[in-house]
């Protein structure tokens, strides 16, 4: 047993170190790519100056369409921020042990994609500058105070979310960073520092943190399910055709969960392959999330069924306008590309167990990422041109549309900043919860020495395995 | 002199309306303006031009010459005002597609009025057709100023809002711009200033002061709409699209007074028009309650559009309008 | 022969179209030359302050041979008397090409009582010359109201003057109710063409429910409308006769589309999302005190 203790050890060992390398040094390629994205960044606030001073003339947009791209990306990316809360959340509460690796990613991409999904509609304002009235002069029927309010507690809660597990690794953080010679590196320690918040696992920090998370856990989920359904109510609290639909809320929520599993299997490939965790990361992980992609498909089929087939019976007048647009018009092909791509396609490379392996799985969650995004352009967009009084004798500007370079470009940017905060984060923080990761060996070790015991019935020495099962950091801090 | 002048205005009902002023002793700016104006008058000898009414900002009639209300500018009302209406009034609009022949004089009014670009319709007349085997007929449309307005609803400040007098209007200088109510308005009502205002509307209204009720200067980023023209009505005129319609197809009035007029001076109870001429609401199903009645076009005497035209709900295709490279 | 023939065509030609051109631009001189054909219709109004108008409506034909109201004409009024005319005042049409003077008090009046008004467009450099009278005689029109019983009844007078100073009444002479609204007057009822009787009297049964002021007062007028030998002639009087306009207890009501929000609304949403974040107050004081229990470990070590 000795022999397996010390085995323990070392294996918790391996995994700081698995978790912190990325950490310490930024290589050439990262260079590069923090690079570009900074390019494209600037591009887009360059685009976005150029909208602020003439106006949102610049964009394509115009009086029928008046929410375009923006507003779709917005609503794609409070989309995406569903992942986080899903596989953490989720995952934590049902006690589901091969969460451990793949949280931290999922609650980042929550945290990230909420920061710019919040910043898109501010993008789309005509009047920036009198954001501030949304708080002196808010009004709470309106279905957007209800986006500012919901969206605020989300950001708020998924932040506290993503930093509670993130506090004892700030403290290990804090103690392997031993020698400060660069600017950086003092820079990092005093973040490191201020963000274990003092920690140094005793056991009432670890009652309180076990306390907090649990809470979280919970409360985490109906906000959660709150934003999106009241960023739906942005569209379904209208009478416009198309939107005027009591499935909106269960149907935007649906698809969420859905493009957000998606993205955060995504996010598991990349870190895998770039952070070499494979052995963190399995086959087991990717086939544990095929399995869920494929039921939240499956239900997002099912809304998706009700939300175009019941009207698509009926074809009241406006309705079936639009329906006829979609099905046989102008938007038949992005719009069965999109329903095909999205909905038929997981769901049959996802139910066999070969669909379920690294490469078919990157390439259909890549679909349904992308599809989500076209697909939340064809909510919004079409709609708009399909009002109920016809449109006549209008600049032909009005009555077509198709983003322009400006809202691509400032599109593009705020997908670059995603992916540099992610970058950014990655290069700080641990991109594993590594106290998780160590909880979860630990538990395996228990689970063997149990067996073991029970074999062997040697009582005292699984004893001693059992008192370290508390203090896991404890080596690690009379270490340093 | 101001008791002099008060008499000058409304000699007739002298006794009655003496009786108002002295119970409530108001004396509004927009009298007294009318007052200097009436001293001008008289100084330059006796000119009656025709009678016409002011309404005070409480909402009582005054009767005064029109010479007079030249002199008689209101300023714009206050903010607090302009969001609170005229008291005692709940204004209706009547259109009468039976005599509209698509002539567009009332969307030209409307727009010399508020300086809008040409593109820009806050009275659109649409040609309609709604079924193959029906009549084509065109449908002058403004806004509806509903009484369950569902733009008002979801603006997020406040800026838009419904008046005591059924009026809906836009406060451009709070309007953040989130076009949730263009989003929200089942009409296709509400026009977005995607770019500054031109120069043409710029050197016109200058640095005029701005008041929701004359919806002018135009802001950048904000919304805008038909506004039932409540400058007017304050100076006792009716909306511009009303006045200006030859074929008297437009009556405006107050309800509370069951009478309409249209633009030849004709007044007519409200229920008896509606009641003789089966009068409805646009999309009444929608339950907006549109302050906007329409008499059905029944025994039209004009040429009625190409029925080739798209238009109605048919919506097949959208018609464009030519107007070279305009901007918005 | 060709030759000459062509040549001959060509000359042909040029002599046609010259002459052409000349008279084509005859015709525009004398077109620039030529003024409008004008046309006055006057008409008499005597408002209920007793003052006197007259209008002159000025139409002018246009190029498709239609007239329309002319805009922005001089008109010059004067009084006629015994071939004697006097220029009373001048004014200018407005846009919808009517141009209207008060008139004197004090008019010339012929031996069977009537004034006499002449209306001129003279010397005018875009507009033909163009005249136009009209003799009208003066006329009262009083009112009184009689509400003993249930009927309400309005009865107006007609009267004459004179030429000793005396008041006739006049017999058969139309007469319509309305009443005030805020663009214009109303007619009081569906048939209110009344018409007076020996006494020059004429009596009208007021319709209920017609909707008054806050204080149900309605202003009532009575017109006689372009009659032969008065013109027109108003006078009004305000009684609180009409049905009383309740006054909106509430006119900004809680509701989805006014400042105020439903209570319920409120109580929902504020219970909803205070309740999250009381729960994350309850864990950012957690946090406090994760924080606060190592200082305490700190000084005991
Ligand atoms: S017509 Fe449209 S803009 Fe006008 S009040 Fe109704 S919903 Fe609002
Ligand atoms: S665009 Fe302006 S008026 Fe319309 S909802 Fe937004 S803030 Fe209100
Ligand atoms: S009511 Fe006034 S603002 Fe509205 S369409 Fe008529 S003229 Fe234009």
């Amino acid at each position: 047993m000795a022999n397996q203790k010390y085995n323990l050890k070392e294996e918790i060992e391996q995994v700081r170190e698995d978790c912190l390398r990325p950490t310490r040094k930024w290589g050439r390629s990262t260079q590069i790519w923090i690079g570009s994205l900074l390019m494209v960044m600037a591009w887009g606030l360059y685009c976005y100056i150029h909208q602020l001073r003439n106006g949102l003339g610049v964009t394509a947009m115009r009086n029928y369409v008046s929410w375009g791209l923006y507003i779709s990306t917005f609503v794609f990316f409070i989309g995406i921020s569903h992942s986080g809360t899903l596989v953490s959340a989720i995952l934590r509460i049902t006690k589901q042990e091969w969460r451990r690796p793949i949280t931290r990613s999922a609650e980042l991409l929550t945290f990230v994609s909420l920061l710019f999904g919040g910043i898109m509609p501010i993008i789309d304002l005509g009047r920036p500058d009198r954001i501030a009235n949304l708080v002196i002069f808010g009004r709470v029927q309106s279905p957007l105070l209800w986006d500012v309010i919901s969206i605020l507690t989300y950001f708020t809660g998924s932040t506290v979310f993503l930093f509670l597990p993130m506090i004892p690794d700030m403290a290990l953080c804090r103690d392997r960073l031993k020698v400060c010679e660069t600017k950086f590196d003092k820079f990092r320690k005093w973040l490191y520092t201020k963000m274990a918040l003092g920690w140094q696992g005793t056991k009432t920090q670890w009652h309180r943190l076990e306390l907090t998370m649990t809470i979280m856990t919970i409360v985490i989920i109906p906000v959660a399910v709150s934003v999106h359904t009241v960023v739906s109510y942005i569209f379904a609290m209208t009478l416009r055709p198309g939107w005027n639909s009591t499935v909106f809320g269960p149907y935007f929520v649906a698809g969420a969960l859905y493009s957000g599993s998606a993205g955060v299997i995504l996010g598991m490939v990349a870190f895998r392959k770039l952070y070499s965790l494979e052995k963190y990361i399995t086959p087991r992980h990717f086939d544990l999330m095929g399995r869920i992609v494929l039921a939240l498909t499956m239900i997002y089929a099912y809304l998706n069924l009700n939300e175009y087939w019941i009207p698509a019976y009926k074809m009241a007048t406006a309705e079936g306008h639009l329906l006829n647009d979609l099905f046989s018009g102008s938007y038949s092909i992005a719009f069965w590309t999109c329903q095909f791509g999205t909905v038929l396609i997981p769901i049959i490379v996802l139910a066999i167990p070969a669909g379920r392996k690294l490469i078919p799985i990157t390439i259909t969650c890549i679909i349904i990422v992308l599809g989500a995004w076209v697909k939340r352009y064809l909510i919004v967009v079409p709609t708009l041109l399909h009002p109920f009084m016809p449109i006549q004798e209008v600049p032909g500007s009005w009555s077509t549309y198709f983003p322009n370079y400006v809202e691509f470009s400032v599109t593009a940017a705020c997908l670059a900043g995603i992916f540099l905060v992610i970058t950014l984060f990655a290069k700080m923080f641990p991109m594993m919860a590594v106290w998780e990761v160590e909880e979860g060996i630990q538990i395996e070790y228990d689970k063997q020495a149990a067996i073991e015991l029970r074999e062997q019935r040697e009582t005292e020495e699984a004893k001693n395995i059992l008192g370290n099962a508390g203090t896991a950091n404890e080596p690690i801090i009379q270490q340093a | 002199m101001i008791e002099e002048n008060k008499e000058n205005i409304n000699p007739e009902s002298k006794t009655t309306n003496r009786r108002n002023l002295l119970k409530y002793g108001f004396l509004t700016a927009g009298l007294t303006v009318a007052g200097i104006g009436l001293k001008k008058v008289f100084s330059e000898g006796n000119d009656p031009g025709e009678t016409v009414k002011v309404l005070t900002p409480d909402g009582k009639v005054y009767e005064t010459c029109s010479t007079q209300l030249k002199e008689y500018r209101p300023g714009p009302v206050t903010n607090a005002e302009a969001r609170k209406g005229i008291p005692n009034k709940k204004f209706v609009m009547v259109i009468d597609l039976a005599k509209c022949d698509g002539c567009k004089k009332c969307t030209e009014a409307c727009q010399a009025m508020h300086y809008t670009e040409p593109d820009r319709e806050w009275i659109k007349v649409f040609k309609m057709h709604e079924a193959e085997a029906t009549a084509p007929f065109y449908f002058p449309k403004p806004c509806f100023h509903c009484d369950n307005p569902p733009c008002t609803k979801v603006c997020p400040v406040n800026a838009t809002f419904k008046r005591e007098d059924g009026i809906v209007l836009i406060d451009n200088e709070r309007c953040i711009g989130c076009r949730m109510c263009m989003a929200a308005c089942p009409y296709s009502t509400r026009f977005f200033n995607w770019s500054a205002p031109d120069e043409k509307q710029t050197a016109q209204l200058g640095n005029a002061a701005y008041s929701p009720e004359q919806s002018v200067p135009r802001k950048i980023g904000t919304v805008e709409k038909c506004d039932f023209c409540p400058d007017m009505i304050r100076q006792g005129k009716m909306p511009a699209c009303v006045s200006g319609c030859p074929m008297n197809v437009i009556y405006f009035g107050d309800q509370n007074e069951d009478a309409v007029t249209n633009a030849s001076g004709v007044t007519v109870k409200l229920s008896q028009l509606l009641e003789d001429n089966a009068g409805y609401r646009h999309l009444e199903e929608l339950g907006t309650e549109p302050r906007v009645y329409y008499l059905p076009p029944k025994n039209r005497k004009y040429p009625t559009p190409n029925v080739n035209a798209p238009g109605g709900r048919e919506n097949k295709k959208p018609t464009e309008l030519n107007m070279g490279d305009m901007h918005m | 022969m060709k030759m000459k023939s062509i040549i001959n065509k060509i000359t042909l030609s040029i002599i046609f179209t010259s002459l052409i051109c000349v008279i084509s631009t005859a015709q525009d001189k004398s077109e620039v030359k030529s003024k409008r054909e004008t046309a006055i219709e006057m008409s008499y109004n005597k408002k209920a302050d007793k003052s006197k108008i007259a209008v002159a409506l000025v139409t002018a034909k246009n190029e498709a041979g239609k007239f329309i109201p002319a805009n922005n004409v001089q008109v010059n009024f004067y009084a006629k008397h015994n071939n004697d005319e006097q220029l009373i005042k001048s004014a200018n049409t407005n846009n919808k090409g009517e141009a209207n003077i008060l008139l004197p008090k004090d008019l010339p009046l012929n031996d069977s009582m009537y004034f006499n008004i002449i209306a001129k467009i003279e010397n005018n450099n875009q507009f033909e010359n163009a005249q136009e009278q009209m003799h009208f005689k003066e006329a009262n029109l009083s009112f009184s109201l009689d509400s003993k019983d249930t009927n309400r009844m309005v009865i107006a007078k007609v009267t004459e003057m004179s030429k000793d100073g005396k008041e006739i009444p006049v017999k058969g002479v139309e007469l319509k109710f309305y009443v005030c609204r805020l663009f214009g007057t109303m007619p009081a009822s569906e048939d209110n063409n009344i018409t007076t009787d020996d006494k020059g009297e004429a009596s009208f049964a007021y319709p209920k429910n017609i909707p008054g002021s806050t204080e149900g007062v309605i202003t009532l007028v009575a017109k006689i409308e372009n009659n032969e030998k008065f013109g027109s002639i108003e006078n009004k009087v305000a009684e609180p006769w009409g049905t009383v306009l309740a006054i909106e207890k509430e006119p900004f009501p809680r509701a989805l589309w006014e400042p105020t929000a439903p209570f319920p609304l409120v109580i929902t949403i504020s219970s909803l999302f205070g309740g999250v974040w009381l729960v994350y107050f309850f864990l950012f004081y957690q946090l406090k005190k994760i924080k606060e229990e190592t200082k305490i470990k700190t000084v005991k070590n």
